[in-house]
Parts: C-alpha cells; sequence; structure tokens
C-alpha cells in the first residue's frame, strides 16, 4: 500500500513537471492549444452543416452529435494530456531502445513512461469538449456527474489502446506508422455516429478498434443513464487495461537494448 | 537565358525531383501503409453520404451522382494526403540553422524545395489513388471522366499543387517569427477542409458560406481539381482555372516578398 501511495506520489510529481516544461514554451502551447481548439471546432462546423442541409443521420442529431464531440474531445484531451507517451510515441521510444533509461531506475516502468509526457495539443481538447459539454444542455448534477465518470473511463480506454498499438514495436520493429494509424482510425471512427455502420464493421468498432467504448457508448450512457451499460463500459475499460499492460510486458521482454546515448532533462 | 540553360535548369531541378521520388520508392513501404489511411476515409465516405443521398431521395446534388461525389472525394483525398510539405521542411531548417547551407547552393531555394517536394508528391498521390480506387469502385463503380480531358484537366491540378506549395512555403517561413508552424499548418488544413471542400464538396455548402468558399483560395487546391475530374465542362475549366492564376499571382507575390525579407534577416554567425 505504501508503495502504491509512492508510486501515485511519484506519478503527480512527474505531471507537474510535465505541465511546467509545456508552460515554459508559452507562445508555443498557446498556439498548440488554439489550434486545436480551431481545428476541432471547424470538425463540428462540419457536422452543424451537414445537419442543416440533411437532417438527421440515421438517429442522430445535432444535440447528440454535440455530446459526442464533447465527450470524445474530453476524453482524448484528459488521457494524452496526462499519458502522452502512447501510439507512436511508445513505438518510438521502443524501436529506437529509449527503454533503457526508464529501465535503470526503481519505478513501476509502464506509468513512468506513459506519464512521462505531455501532449500540449490535447489541452486543447480538453477545453473544448469542456466548452462544448455546457452547449448540451445537460446540466443536471446526475449529467454532470456521468459526463465525468465516463469520460474517465473512455481516456482510460484511450491510453490502454496507446499503449497496446505503441507496443507492436516489441514485435514489429518500426511500428509508429501503424501505431498511429490505428490510433487515429479509433478517433475518425468514434467522431461518427455509429448508427452509420453495420455488421463486421460494427462488431471491429467494439473488439479491434474500440471506437465504440469512447464515443457511442458513454453517450448513450449519460443520455439514457443506463447504468448496466455504465458497468459494460468500465468492464471494457478494465479489459483494456489488463490487456495494455500483458501485451507491453510480454513485448518488453523481446526489447533489444539500443546503444544510443539520451540524455532526459 | 538561351535555349542551352533553359535545358541544363530543367535538368538540375527535373534531378531533384527524380531523386526525391526514388528516394521515396525506397520507403514505397511506409507510403503504403499511409495509402490503407484512404480506406478507411472513403469507407466512412460511402456510409454518409450513401445516408445523405437517401435521405434527399434524388440521383443528384448540385449536378453530382452519388457516384461521382464518392469519386469526387478520392481525389480531394489524393490532393489533401499527396500535397507537398514544404512548412516542414523550411521551418525544420530555419529552426536547426541548415537554412545557412541550403541558401548558398546553386539554385532557388524555393523552385529546389517545390522540385524537391514534387518528388515526394507525385508518388504519393499516385499510390494513394491506385490504394483507393478499388475500393471506390467496389462500391460505386467507373469514374465519370473522359480522358479526352486528361491534359486541361492535370493543368489545374498542376495549378492547385503549386497553390498549396505557396501557402504552405509561407506557413515555412513564418518560422522566422514563431516557433512552432504546425498549428498554422493545422488551421491552414481546416480551412481547406471545410472552405476548400475536402469534407464537403463546395456546392453542397449553404448559401452565405458556399459564396465565401467560391471567393477564397482554398477551394481552388482541392476543390478545382476534385469537381473537374468528375464533372469536366470548359466553362468551370476557364473559371477554376483563371481564378487559380490570379491566386497563384497574389500568393506567389506575397511569398517572394517573405522570402526576401527573411533572406534579408538571416543572421549567420560562425562556421
Amino acid at each position: 500500500m505504501a508503495r502504491l501511495r509512492e508510486e501515485i506520489r511519484f506519478i503527480g510529481t512527474l505531471l507537474g513537471i510535465n505541465l511546467s516544461s509545456a508552460m515554459a514554451y508559452r507562445a508555443s502551447f498557446l498556439t498548440q492549444v488554439v489550434g486545436m481548439f480551431i481545428n476541432n471546432g471547424i470538425y463540428l462546423l462540419f457536422w452543424l452543416i451537414f445537419f442543416e442541409q440533411f437532417g438527421t443521420v440515421r438517429g442522430y442529431e445535432g444535440a447528440d452529435i454535440l455530446l459526442l464531440f464533447a465527450v470524445v474531445a474530453v476524453s482524448y484531451g484528459i488521457g494524452l494530456t496526462l499519458a502522452g507517451n502512447i501510439s507512436f510515441n511508445l513505438s518510438y521510444l521502443i524501436a529506437q531502445g529509449r527503454l533503457d533509461y526508464y529501465l535503470v531506475l526503481p519505478r513501476a516502468l509502464l506509468p513512468h513512461i506513459i506519464f512521462s509526457r505531455l501532449q500540449a495539443s490535447a489541452m486543447g481538447d480538453l477545453i473544448f469538449g469542456s466548452v462544448l459539454f455546457l452547449f448540451t444542455g445537460l446540466w443536471h448534477p446526475v449529467d454532470l456527474l456521468l459526463f465525468v465518470v465516463v469520460t474517465m473511463l473512455a481516456a482510460s480506454l484511450f491510453v490502454s489502446f496507446g499503449i497496446i498499438v505503441g507496443s507492436l514495436a516489441f514485435f514489429m520493429g518500426n511500428a509508429q506508422n501503424v501505431s498511429a494509424q490505428a490510433f487515429n482510425a479509433t478517433l475518425t471512427f468514434a467522431l461518427y455516429p455509429n448508427t452509420l455502420f453495420s455488421g463486421g464493421t460494427r462488431l471491429i468498432l467494439y473488439t479491434l478498434l474500440p471506437a465504440a467504448f469512447v464515443g457511442a457508448v458513454p453517450v448513450a450512457v449519460i443520455q439514457e443513464r443506463d447504468g448496466l451499460l455504465l458497468l459494460g463500459l468500465a468492464g471494457a475499460a478494465l479489459v483494456f487495461m489488463g490487456l495494455a499492460t500483458i501485451i507491453f510486458y510480454r513485448g518488453l521482454r523481446r526489447y533489444e537494448s539500443g546503444s544510443a546515448i539520451n540524455l532526459n532533462v | 537565358m538561351k535555349g542551352r540553360q533553359w535545358r541544363l535548369v530543367g535538368a538540375k531541378y527535373g534531378a531533384i525531383t527524380g531523386a526525391n521520388f526514388q528516394n521515396q520508392l525506397a520507403y514505397v513501404g511506409d507510403t503504403l501503409s499511409r495509402a490503407v489511411v484512404v480506406w478507411l476515409f472513403m469507407f466512412i465516405f460511402v456510409q454518409l453520404w450513401g445516408w445523405a443521398y437517401e435521405t434527399r431521395g434524388t440521383a443528384e446534388m448540385a449536378g453530382l451522382s452519388f457516384g461521382a461525389t464518392i469519386w469526387y472525394f478520392l481525389w480531394a483525398e489524393v490532393m489533401e494526403m499527396g500535397k507537398m510539405r514544404p512548412d516542414q521542411r523550411i521551418s525544420e531548417e530555419v529552426k536547426d540553422g541548415s537554412i545557412a547551407y541550403t541558401l548558398v547552393r546553386p539554385y532557388n531555394y524555393l523552385a529546389y524545395h517545390f522540385f524537391y517536394g514534387l518528388g515526394d508528391s507525385l508518388m504519393r498521390m499516385g499510390l494513394i489513388f491506385l490504394f483507393g480506387s478499388p475500393l471506390v469502385l467496389y462500391y460505386v463503380g467507373l469514374p465519370p471522366f473522359n480522358l479526352v480531358y486528361l491534359l486541361p484537366w492535370l493543368l489545374i491540378v498542376a495549378q492547385a499543387l503549386l497553390l498549396n506549395f505557396f501557402f504552405l512555403s509561407i506557413i515555412g517561413l513564418m518560422a522566422f517569427i514563431i516557433e512552432d508552424t504546425n498549428s498554422l499548418h493545422l488551421i491552414y488544413q481546416k480551412l481547406v477542409f471545410i472552405l476548400g471542400g475536402l469534407l464537403i464538396p463546395v456546392d453542397f455548402l449553404p448559401g452565405v458560406l458556399q459564396t465565401i468558399a467560391r471567393n477564397l483560395p482554398f477551394s481552388l487546391t482541392t476543390y478545382a481539381p476534385a469537381r473537374l475530374f468528375v464533372a469536366f465542362n470548359w466553362t468551370d475549366w476557364v473559371q477554376l482555372g483563371g481564378r487559380q492564376l490570379i491566386w497563384l499571382v497574389v500568393v506567389g507575390l506575397v511569398l517572394w516578398w517573405q522570402y526576401r525579407w527573411a533572406a534579408e534577416r538571416l543572421a549567420i554567425n560562425g562556421g
């Protein structure tokens, strides 16, 4: 228990350092945050135009898209603001033999790696999603509580999936592109109404690419206040977390140290 | 310049394009893995726009059938994913100082980046189109393109590539002022997504937004070649091509002025 507390304190310190170093380059930090804000805004604008022109998309209306964007943006924002060393960043560290730095330190390896980087642009997602949620009209405390819970679960799913695809580098060598694409594909699919897809595609969105679990399912939990669905989402988050841990540590056995000299400041 | 000099200049820049084209051939696996993404986008577009046409209950919208719209999106994706990225290379050179070496070489700095990027761009555009076509063929059949119009259409594609190059070079040279130009690229890219016709053809935009999109140059980099690919007619060709030329002059002048300003501002210390 004392060890766990110590690890949590260590992660807290890491997050503080990440934030300070990101803020050190204030102009760059701000442009990244604002850039991401505009980026998300344009996608949302597309949907608003689409709904204005064509009405609904298989049961999805403008309000549903607002909530979907809010959930996905906040989840992604939380996940990558806290644990930015996933997906292609993790693949890069593995392929370049840069895990050596972490391996020699007396800390839990996986948390130390993933929490060592903050993606500044993800803070733009976090702010964008939070602002957007205010426009959904879901101001009841239960809705707010559900929003917080489901976005935390979806954030953990994003991180777990990022670890899984990042760990592909243990097995494939250079897996930066593959992991980036799988991660982006999940994000892309998550931002579309899942009613558009059926059959095999829908099965993929619940398994290989957990897009439904970071988009449609959390939205349904909030809209229907469905406790059972919430439990299902928590279960999926646990399963993906377990899978990520197993795949990472299995892969670690295949890790070959690099001879590169790294300087981590 | 005399004929022989022109030939030498042509050979020099042609060699730069050829060299990078060969470079990209060496990393064809990497390029192919990027091309896989086009399947994802095309699949989503087929589902989404299939629904839109079903909802409207019409065979055509703004003169485009469902099949033509899907081919439009494939070519729009080819333009977007295959475009040159001089902004990345120029801003890197500015940041790490290697611009000091590239500037003194016996070629025009901007022309070098254009022809270098062209090799990479042609390879990517070809692969993305080849890769995306089977999926689109499977869903909607052959594209409504007549090979008779190939040359005039290619001219529109070439002008679109050049206009994109001008815009992105301006963004790259902004590295002299701000540290990170990525966010500027992100904003430019998103303007192309909406006002340039990547996510939705300009013809489908509502009233005011459509007028704005038609009067801004972003649609000329993506919408123009994609629209003429699926619905070629000489009136549109003259109108879109003419507007491309006007914007090429305007944006080209801004780039040239910015380049000269940046070159004068460059301070090289030491060796």
